[in-house]
């Protein structure tokens, strides 16, 4: 009640009889509160004349500035190109083993391939490279390349892409063989790769490998793959892809079942090719694009 | 006119709020009705095909927007990373739209055509095999799952009422046209008639007897953003 006197009231008064009647007091707004207050209703007009705002009948208030966010961000791409052109002209001139030769351009076509790896590449080959079993997709960080582990070679991978089909062989799954020889395969496959197997099976398993089964046509007589091994004395076409089943390396797992699953179902792999289809429909990557990410994996630790 | 004389009439005071209120109105909802004028016009947008529709509701019943948006902003960084910015046109058939307000996870606006169904099916059955530094849970159970489509005609005539344009022939062929877009090799002609050549077509589930609900969400997410043809130039401003 201290205030009475000092502040002005509404004028109502109630409750007279109980010898404190209430007043309704009218306490003003702090000043800077109140002219603050005005100035953001001032300031929205002025947002109104000079930016886009109200949609009317057959078009949109568009303001004095002529300003829109689409205009800005071709404005601002622009600026980005313009600042990046003198690299990516370089880039574009340079052959892949001087981009690696020289320090500054190797390390700007690593950030630029690293930014666009991760975006278009990591969602299969993982981030850094690192692969997934889940669905065969290789890993980039290790010298264990399917088909060319150049910077070219990689180059050319992520251009064109690749097409892996290992057929299935199993009679269920549309293959040749009996069960009991794709168990004779797995056991021969296994054997390779030094792991402990039935030794009976794994002659039968051979003799099927190197013959009936012509999986030496693309493993290779030795089963080391399509990248180092020979067929007949003769090299296996790399562009084959086929793994090398005789390291510890495995594209779909190397227990017992994933290889018995790989060999009776088969397996198919793609590797887009980045250079085809169109852009905003199919993800297209330009060439200086694909140059980029092709010195970035190339980079990763297991480029020849 | 002084506090008084307002508050003591109540009449008075009741003309005086809806006069407030009527303005407020005005301001907040008339412009509503004019928003067609800041929408472009694209070539390519079409309505969803059933099995992306199908798709488009277990993208909804999985909550999947909770944690991805569709809505690619018109910022340097977004464009670098999504593609073009996403138009107004491009959610013209989607009751309610999906540009959602959160992204636990990335942009999905246009994901169609990004990866492979192997992928998307691998990537549904255990996200962290594919990428083992993501936090998005597990849903196994959608390859496990038949799709239930026998209600599919009604739910697009439903969508008529509020302005998706499916023809009568849409809708009768429903379940026809939906079986011909999830099964390998089927005969497509008349679905790609009556929903033109942008669509992915495909087992996608990768289980070629049946459909299930890995099969509507996958051909779903394959279509997103695939529409609208950007092959030609596109308006940047009306």
């Amino acid at each position: 009640m201290s205030e009475e006197g000092k502040v002005e009231t509404t004028g109502h008064q109630w409750d007279d009889n109980e010898g404190y009647p209430l007043k309704e007091f009218n306490n003003p707004l702090p000043r800077w509160w109140l002219y603050s207050f005005y100035a953001t209703i001032v300031w929205s007009v002025v947002y109104w004349v000079f930016y886009p705002t109200w949609p009317m009948v057959t078009d949109y208030t568009r303001g004095l500035l002529g300003w829109s966010m689409h205009s800005q961000l071709a404005e601002e791409l622009a600026e980005a190109e313009v600042l990046q052109k003198p690299f990516n002209d370089r880039l574009e001139k340079m052959s892949l083993v001087d981009i690696t030769r020289d320090p500054q351009m190797l390390q700007y076509a690593i950030s630029g391939g690293k930014s666009i790896f991760g975006d278009n590449c990591a969602p299969c080959h993982g981030s850094g490279g690192t692969g997934s079993r889940a669905g065969g997709f290789p890993v980039l960080v290790d010298d264990d390349w399917l088909i060319s582990g150049t910077i070219e070679g990689i180059e050319d991978t992520i251009k064109n892409g690749h097409t892996a089909l290992m057929p299935a062989h199993q009679a269920d799954f549309g293959g040749a063989f009996k069960t009991n020889q794709v168990d004779d395969l797995v056991q021969y496959v296994l054997s390779l790769g030094g792991k402990p197997v039935n030794k009976e099976a794994q002659a039968r398993g051979s003799e099927l490998f190197k013959g009936e089964a012509g999986c030496v046509a693309c493993h290779g007589d030795s089963g080391k793959g399509s990248a180092k091994d020979t067929t007949g004395g003769q090299p296996v076409e790399k562009s084959i892809g086929a793994p090398n089943l005789a390291d510890g390396i495995w594209l779909y797992g190397g227990d017992e079942k994933s290889v018995r699953l790989s060999i009776a179902k088969g397996r198919s792999g793609l590797m887009p090719a980045w250079n085809a289809g169109t852009e905003g429909v199919n993800r297209k990557l330009s060439p200086l694009a694909i140059k980029q990410v092709a010195v970035y994996v190339h980079s990763l630790g297991g480029g020849q | 006119m002084n506090h008084a004389t307002i508050e003591k009439s109540i009449p008075l005071m009741a003309i005086l709020t809806l006069v407030v209120v009527l303005i407020g109105g005005l301001v907040e909802i008339v412009p509503l009705f004019y928003l067609k004028s800041t929408v472009v016009e694209v070539k390519g947008m079409r309505p969803y095909t059933p099995l992306e529709l199908k798709g488009r509701d277990i993208y909804l019943k999985e909550g999947c927007y909770n944690c991805h948006s569709q809505m690619i902003r018109p910022f340097r960084d977004e464009a670098l990373r999504y593609g073009h910015y996403s138009l107004a046109a491009e959610s013209m058939y989607d009751h309610p739209f999906q540009w959602g307000s959160k992204r636990t996870g990335p942009d999905l606006a246009r994901v169609g055509g990004k990866y492979s169904n192997a992928w998307h099916q691998a990537h549904m059955r255990r996200p962290q095999d594919v990428a083992p530094e993501s936090v998005m849970p597990p849903y196994p159970w959608l390859e496990k799952t038949e799709l239930d489509y026998a209600d599919i005609a009604d739910r697009m005539s439903a969508l008529t009422k509020v302005g998706v344009p499916y023809t009568q022939e849409q809708i009768t062929n429903a379940i026809t046209d939906l079986k011909a877009q999830a099964i390998f090799q089927s005969d497509d002609k008349n679905l790609k008639k009556r929903y033109g050549d942008r669509m992915a077509l495909d087992d996608f589930d990768g289980i070629p007897d049946k459909i299930t609900e890995l099969d509507a969400l996958v051909a779903y997410l394959q279509m997103l953003g695939t529409l609208v043809d950007f092959s030609t130039p596109q308006p940047q401003t009306r």
